[in-house]
């Protein structure tokens, strides 16, 4: 317990006064055991790791000082208050007051989360660092159905799923506008996206816009950490769309998302607001009591505008002018798609794709109300279709599977889209997260790409099969220094045996009085050959563990644990080699 | 007020003094009644006419009540009146009443203000309101005598104790004495008892002495006052509200006091209330609309200028979910799918090792089902993140080989032992030892087959063989280079043999050496007689040393002149004990296959251990000159060490393992068996249980 709490006979200090277990926290803290996990989860405070466990292993410990932090959270008084108020109601309830149940239901406590936001991330970078977690369940949130239900005793209300839903979108619409997606990935866990955001790598998970099944799990543990991270997220975003001169929280066209194109809704809003914000700031400012009327009416307007051909004209004056400011990398992102425009069948993932494909500079639209054009539009250039076989097909355009766009996006060039036509099986889809050098097995697929990529840039690759991955290895690289050494000397003294027996068979024969055979030498140089390869291994393999003989044992066991983890690596890589060869082989035979 | 009563006349006349009588009786009887009704409730006959006493308790605050109403009212009536009450209680007496009038009687305020006046306390139980006073005053009279009547005893409210002992229990109205009636005895009162089915409702008046038989009514009574109700069944305790007053016929108001001011002008009080929520409401404090306006529930939570450090303790971030692979990909290369024989192969495995996910192809995108462990490992996750102690650890990423210490080069720790330069055949068994001479010239060795030779290091000439017959433990050359002699150690006995390798001058010096009388011997172990025995050995050309125990080494002294042999559990000292060793540090093989370099200076713990053979260690060797030592092993390996010992004593001991000698091959679980240095020359001879002999050259 604290310092000047201390009873006499406890510990001062050390391993004993420093962590609690958490039954002797919550005691601590007068609370229960689900408020404190609560207080836990929206705090952030985990567990700790002593390095003397007092108290035995199976317990799980705390830092005094993690309790104590919880102990000063105004929460933890609100927390209690909530308590005491649903004992109220519940009184008022079971006493059959109805009107006091009624004027207490009017005033329910309430806490907000933003003190804690702000404590737990003190910078924007912080918050942006820890936003993976957030968004993949935010994302999940979303993609529950929304209609409420009791799962497991617990119930998740409409509202949160509709919640989860808008910001997940204001998210994308954020990423597709400020063009900072990087990576897409189509597993089956979901659709991996990878964003930069002011140098940070975020990644997040969104499930196949499908039925999720609820398992049975605590649902109450799921919803706290959701209430943070909504909060979290929903500050986020805030920011983030002030960055970019957009009002937060954005004003979607009505008509539009009652046509469940939040997205595309949004980012017309984006699109629209970020160009007004500069170009008519004083109208923004004059619109004054009904501001969310005429804000829509203005984006809208801008809407128009910006397909006549001053309002274009000035997109592109701003894009210039923004484009000094976009790193490489972005800009090369933003210009994958410029010229094309995408139609997507009613079968193809419309969220995914409706975000991807604005990210990456691309106009699209899609089979259905609200559409911006229809599937009979002349400029369209590619038309995503995910069905066994395309009935009508305009010529002006290529019909192409959706995991196209996800391989262009990883790749950044247009793919040749002859393997991804309708009805054919993809070629398989690789993870964008996946260093294949470092991994050892760079599938084919993946040497073709580099290929192309390679062609694009004019550039001449060596052939696959080079031996290129022993010189581009930098840890083979450190070995062959140590080893080559080994190896010489090995050779040598190899050498200089054998001269030794090749003379002393030389001496021999000589004192038999024999002719010196030349055909029997080439045979004898034969099996010093095969015997010298073994040989050589052998004495390479002891010049190596000749330091070893001499390693205090700490090290020495390291040694061979990191050995047998490299060996577990390297067995599963050889696998998939053995596998690939295995088809390979089935392949060229049929 | 009273309510009218109904009453039972009998012989037992309703007096004060029976009411005092039965009240003293109640605490007593009527729980025993209210048992006794219950019992016979029933098996109740309707039977009447049992006289009782009508009125207990509410007698009490009646005759209270109306005595209030007689003090106000009436009080120049009393002395007509009691007379009125003599007169009756006059006739009470003439007539006692054995029939009963069960009517309703109804009395003057006035005949009860009589009974109070009357000197007779509370009492007054026939009273009504209102009525017929013409229904015949004798009735009346009679009535109230009858409520007055006295009872038969006139002692008065007097402890009956003080008549316990009399053979009365008091005085009739004429001052007879009132006999004791003859006790029945209790079998008698138990039969009548059970004779009698009404005995349940009979109680005994003590005071008067007589049995009281209760009717139904008072029964009822009883029974309702147990039930704490009103003892009258026709009693109605709230009774509805008869508002009598004839409210509009008024011609004049109740009250002739003015109309205050009060009503006429607003309250004062109301409108400081008024003023308090206006004040309030302007204010802000009291909203009247029912939603409030929808806050801006989101800002820039983090501007520039506010501080930016975390309070508590440090944050250590949890770590990101891993990223998926290649395999996690819902259209993998063909080569991350497994074989169905490998899934199959999954099930054998651990449960832990088991993989957690397969990879599986799926033709096209719309085929894609939904994952169903999302939510699963999404609780998973937070579970993590809220309950797992969270360390800093840090994950060494760096190359194996750069955990192996740097050696020396060896290059420039030449020369040292490296290829196998000569092969010396010719024993038929595993040589188990052998040694070299000071000179270097020859090398000596013994052999499980019971040969010990002689070979010239040079040219591999087997120069001399002594067939001992039993397996040579050990055999050692004199360190003297003059003295050419070869100690052998086999069974029991240890030889002294001449090599003849020296010159002839030497020759002869041995020879007079090796000749032994068998005094000599005697005296020259003497103390030892028991434990070694001399002699010549005429077979071999030498000394035949025997000893009373397996001997297994054999070692001798620097100089030459003496020489120690060891059996085990028992050492014999001929001179020094020689070990490995330079200056202060020695080498010890252990059986283990470690070899530990004890600095003697140091401490009583190994310097360095070095683990470099997986089997026993079966001997280990140094060089005289040069910083070399080996170790042989019965894993048909050899290691080369250089040891350098500096003069230094700032400067550790540098051991740096040079070469591992390979070559002999494993016979009958034996590897090589023993090794040594030349004295000179940086070579290293082996033997091995291969019954070789092998040179070692730089």
């Amino acid at each position: 317990m604290p310092k000047h709490y201390r009873p006499a006979g406890k510990k001062k200090e050390g391993n004993a006064a420093k962590y609690v277990t958490r039954s002797q926290a919550v005691k601590y803290l007068q609370v229960s055991l689900p408020v404190f996990r609560k207080l836990c989860i929206l705090k952030g405070v985990f567990p700790r790791e002593p390095k003397k466990k007092v108290k035995g292993n199976h317990h799980s410990y705390y830092h005094l000082k993690d309790i104590m932090f919880l102990k000063h959270e105004p929460l933890l008084e609100k927390l209690r208050d909530m308590r005491a108020y649903e004992k109220k109601v519940k009184k008022a309830m079971s006493k059959k007051n109805r009107d006091l149940a009624e004027r207490l239901l009017t005033r329910k406590p309430t806490y907000t989360l933003d003190m804690l936001i702000k404590e737990r991330y003190p910078k924007f970078i912080d918050a942006l660092r820890d936003l993976d977690d957030c968004l993949s369940m935010v994302h999940l949130f979303a993609a529950l159905p929304a209609a409420d239900r009791v799962v497991d005793g617990e119930k998740i209300p409409v509202s949160r799923v509709h919640n989860c839903r808008r910001l997940s979108h204001e998210w994308l619409a954020y990423i597709s506008r400020s063009h900072k997606l990087r990576k897409t990935f189509i597993s089956v866990k979901g659709i991996y996206y990878q964003a930069e955001v002011e140098g940070q790598k975020i990644t997040w998970l969104t499930p196949h816009a499908l039925q999720q099944v609820l398992p049975e799990v605590d649902y109450r543990v799921l919803l706290t950490f959701l209430e943070f991270y909504e909060t979290l997220l929903a500050f986020v975003n805030f920011r983030l769309y002030h960055s970019i001169n957009v009002k937060y929280p954005p004003i979607l066209d009505p008509r539009l998302e009652a046509l469940a194109a939040d997205l595309y809704a949004l980012s017309r809003y984006l699109d629209a607001n970020g160009q007004s914000s500069s170009m008519s700031s004083e109208a923004i400012t004059s619109s004054g009591s009904d501001q969310a009327e005429s804000e829509l009416r203005l984006a809208q307007f801008q809407q128009q505008l910006s397909s006549n051909e001053p309002g274009a004209l000035m997109n592109l004056v701003e894009d210039a002018a923004r484009e000094d400011e976009d790193d490489l990398e972005t800009q090369q992102c933003k210009n994958l798609f410029k010229n094309l425009k995408f139609f997507l069948s009613r079968e193809a993932p419309r969220e995914s794709l409706l975000f991807i494909i604005p990210a990456f500079g691309g106009t699209v639209s899609w089979e259905g109300e609200g559409a911006p054009f229809e599937e009979f539009d002349q400029s369209i250039t590619h038309q995503v279709v995910d069905r066994p076989s395309q009935g009508h097909k305009f010529l002006s355009r290529e019909y192409i599977q959706p995991q196209w766009i996800y391989d262009c996006v990883n790749a950044r060039i247009i793919l040749p889209t002859e393997k991804y036509i309708v009805g054919c099986v993809p070629p398989p889809h690789l993870s964008p997260f996946v260093d294949n050098e470092a991994e050892g097995h760079v599938p084919e697929y993946a040497e073709a790409i580099e290929r192309l990529k390679a062609a694009e840039r004019k550039e001449v690759l060596p052939l696959p099969g080079m031996g290129k991955e022993d010189l581009d290895d930098p840890q083979s690289l450190l070995g062959i220094i140590d080893r080559a050494e080994a190896i010489e000397a090995a050779k040598r003294k190899q050498k200089m045996s054998m001269k030794e027996k090749v003379y002393h068979e030389e001496l021999k024969l000589e004192l038999e009085g024999a002719q010196y055979s030349a055909v029997r030498s080439d045979v004898d140089d034969r099996v010093a050959e095969a015997d010298a390869a073994s040989d050589l291994r052998q004495m390479a393999e002891d010049a190596a563990n000749m330091s070893e003989v001499g390693m205090p044992r700490k090290k020495r066991k390291l040694l061979e644990a990191m050995k047998i983890g490299r060996q577990k690596k390297q067995d599963s890589i050889n696998l998939i080699k053995k596998r690939k060869k295995r088809i390979d082989e089935a392949r060229s035979s049929a | 007020m009273r309510s009218k009563t109904k009453e039972n006349d009998s012989d037992k006349l309703k007096t004060e003094q029976a009411e005092k009588d039965v009240q003293k009786l109640k605490a007593k009887t009527v729980e025993e009644i209210a048992k006794r009704i219950e019992e016979a409730e029933a098996a109740d006959e309707s039977s009447e006419d049992s006289p009782f006493v009508s009125e207990f308790e509410d007698s009490d605050d009646e005759s209270l009540t109306g005595d209030d109403g007689s003090v106000d009212e009436s009080g120049s009536e009393k002395s007509e009146l009691s007379g009125d009450e003599d007169a009756v209680q006059s006739s009470d007496d003439d007539n006692p009443v054995g029939s009963s009038d069960d009517k309703d009687t109804v009395e003057d305020n006035d005949h009860s203000s009589v009974s109070k006046g009357d000197g007779h306390d509370n009492l007054g139980v026939e009273d009504g309101i209102g009525g017929s006073d013409d229904s015949g005053a004798i009735v009346e009279e009679s009535d109230s005598s009858e409520d007055e009547v006295a009872p038969r005893n006139t002692v008065g409210n007097v402890p009956l104790v003080w008549y316990r002992d009399e053979e009365h229990i008091g005085y009739d109205l004429s001052g007879k004495k009132i006999k004791k009636k003859e006790k029945k005895s209790k079998l008698d009162s138990f039969l009548a008892r059970t004779d009698d089915s009404k005995s349940w409702r009979k109680i005994i008046d003590e005071y008067n002495d007589e049995e009281v038989e209760l009717t139904k009514e008072e029964i009822g009574l009883i029974r309702r006052m147990v039930e704490s109700k009103a003892p009258h069944a026709d009693f109605d305790p709230y009774p509805s509200y008869v508002d009598w007053f004839d409210w509009d016929g008024a011609k004049h108001p109740l009250s002739n006091a003015p109309e205050p001011k009060r009503r006429f002008i607003p309250s004062k009080w109301e409108a400081k209330k008024v003023v308090k929520y206006v004040r309030a409401i302007r204010s802000g404090l009291i909203k009247l609309d029912d939603k409030p306006k929808e806050e801006p529930r989101f800002y820039a939570l983090w501007d520039e200028s506010s501080s930016a450090d975390r309070q508590g303790l440090a944050y250590i971030p949890a770590p990101k979910p891993k990223l998926p692979g290649h395999d996690e990909s819902y259209n993998p290369s063909l080569e991350y799918i497994p074989t169905q024989e490998e899934i199959n192969s999954y099930q054998l495995m651990f449960e832990e090792d088991r993989p957690k996910f397969i990879p599986k192809q799926f033709t096209s995108l719309r085929s894609v089902p939904a994952y169903e462990k999302a939510v699963q490992e999404t609780f998973d996750r937070c579970l993590d993140l809220y309950l797992c102690p969270r360390v800093h650890k840090k994950r060494i990423n760096i190359d194996p080989e750069s955990l192996k210490p740097k050696l020396p080069s060896r290059r420039d720790l030449k020369p040292y032992p490296t290829t196998c330069y000569l092969e010396y055949k010719g024993h038929k068994g595993p040589v188990m030892t052998i040694s070299a001479d000071s000179t270097g010239q020859w090398i000596a060795s013994g052999s499980k087959d019971g040969t010990v030779r002689i070979w010239e290091v040079e040219t591999c000439r087997c120069l001399q063989i002594w067939n001992i017959g039993e397996t040579i433990q050990e055999v050692a050359w004199n360190p003297v280079p003059e003295l050419p002699m070869l100690a052998v150690a086999a069974g029991h006995d240890v030889f002294i043999l001449n090599t003849r390798c020296g010159s002839d001058e030497q020759q002869r010096k041995i020879e007079e050496l090796l000749h032994v009388d068998p005094q000599a011997g005697a005296d020259d172990s003497d103390t030892n007689v028991s434990i070694v025995d001399w002699g010549q050995d005429e077979a071999h050309g030498g000394i035949r040393l025997k000893h009373f125990k397996t001997v297994t080494k054999v070692e001798w002294h620097r100089k030459g002149d003496y020489l120690s042999t060891l059996m085990p559990s028992d050492i014999l000292f001929h001179g020094h004990i020689c070990s490995n060793c330079f200056s202060d540090n020695v080498i010890v093989g252990s059986k283990d296959g470690k070899l530990c370099w004890f600095d003697m200076d140091l401490s009583s713990r190994p310097y360095k251990v070095l683990r470099c053979h997986p089997k026993d260690i079966t001997r280990v060797a140094y060089h005289r000159s040069y910083p070399l030592f080996a170790s042989c092993s019965d894993d048909c390996t050899a290691y080369v060490f250089h040891g350098m010992v500096y003069s230094d004593l700032n400067q550790n001991p540098l051991i740096v393992p040079l070469e591992i000698l390979r070559g002999h091959t494993s016979f009958d679980g034996r590897g090589v068996m023993d090794c040594k240095f030349h004295p000179r020359q940086p070579w290293l001879f082996t033997a091995g249980a291969d019954s070789l002999i092998k040179l070692y050259c730089h």
